[in-house]
């Protein structure tokens, strides 16, 4: 995955007020720091962002380009979502080496289905891998193909590309494979915990009124 | 139905919980694929919960996993018909979620993402606000 250019304006206005200025003007409020260098506030297209992470992924690496023409290569480290809006807050941005190896959380999508009546669940659905900074897969494919009831994919069993490394635990459960439940366990399930409720409910001695 | 075993903080008649704000956490799928998001703020009483659960398990029938993520933990009171004011505060009558905009109520999983929408549309028709389905995002930080 190449990296992908994009525009950074530095930013001047702080706080909540500033910020919310900024996302009005289209853009997102973003900070840049790592390798020893002082944080560095910015202001990073929205439209433009948001296209490079839908296309390329949460492991985008971003070509930040100043006003002044200073180029700097960036992995986004954390991101900032509106859960209602869908829009992107604020986003960290670590700076990167061209051929540093670096650590992130990919994302594991199943492939295939299942033996007929179970019921896959995730349990991971991003592991860590170690890999060379501008190399970084979209994501990482596990096949989860005729598995039985009572079988589990672990973080070992995804391939990884070329010269990436496990980082995470190779025994973290990404997937669990289980007996479906049957239509009498669905209704049962908050039924009993309900029951329970119910009954302690009864017992708590209730106040007199005044 | 769902309620607490007893009433939380010790106080039976608690004055009626905020409404305002947005959903602070429990605003991501994490359990299941699919989840039914609030989109304005309501107090959704234990039987409504219970009333959208039966809607959803009913219609997926078998094979799939239903999560509550929501728990009416505040009481409402209800003084009776025809009473003068006064003479303090009415009886404990609902036990309601607080629900606030981006709030996830339910989550499923299930092979099938038609019909798994189609028991998740059942439900929202059961609950009193405006509430949209919404798919986990794999890998979202």
């Amino acid at each position: 995955m190449s990296e992908v250019k994009i525009s950074a304006e530095p930013r001047t206005v702080f706080g909540k007020g500033g910020a919310r200025r900024t996302r009005r003007a289209g853009l997102v409020p973003a900070v840049v720091y790592g390798h020893g260098e002082a944080p560095r506030h910015i202001a990073v297209p929205a439209r433009e962002f948001a296209a490079a992470i839908r296309h390329g992924g949460i492991n985008t690496v971003f070509e930040l380009v100043s006003p002044d023409g200073t180029k700097t290569l960036a992995l986004p480290k954390a991101i900032q979502r509106d859960p209602l809006k869908d829009t992107f807050e604020h986003i960290d941005l670590v700076i990167v080496k061209r051929g540093e190896q670096v650590t992130v959380e990919v994302p594991v999508h199943l492939v295939g289905e299942a033996a007929k009546g179970t019921l896959v669940m995730t349990e991971h659905d991003k592991i860590a891998i170690a890999a060379e900074a501008l190399h970084l897969p979209e994501f990482l494919e596990v096949s989860i193909e005729g598995l039985e009831a009572g079988s589990h994919v672990t973080a070992g069993d995804v391939k990884l590309p070329r010269g990436a490394s496990l980082v995470a635990d190779a025994e973290t459960i990404v997937a669990v494979v289980s007996l479906a439940p049957t239509a009498e366990q669905l209704e049962g399930e908050t039924a009993e915990a309900a029951e329970e409720a119910e009954e302690a409910a009864a017992e708590e001695p209730v106040a007199v009124e005044a | 139905m769902l309620m607490p075993r007893k009433p939380p903080n010790g106080f039976r008649k608690p004055h009626h919980p905020d409404r305002s704000g947005r959903s602070k956490g429990g605003n991501r799928v994490v359990f299941g694929e699919f989840g039914i998001q609030a989109l304005e703020p309501a107090y959704v009483t234990n039987r409504q919960i219970e009333s959208a659960r039966i809607a959803m398990t009913r219609h997926i029938k078998r094979g799939g996993k239903v999560w509550i993520t929501v728990f009416p933990d505040q009481a409402l009171t209800k003084k009776p018909a025809e009473t003068r004011m006064g003479s303090g505060k009415g009886s404990p009558e609902w036990w309601v979620a607080n629900v606030k905009p981006g709030r996830i109520l339910f989550e499923m999983a299930f092979p099938n993402e038609e019909t798994a929408r189609e028991a998740m549309r059942r439900a929202i028709h059961k609950l009193p606000m405006k509430c949209r389905i919404v798919k986990r995002e794999v890998g979202e930080s």
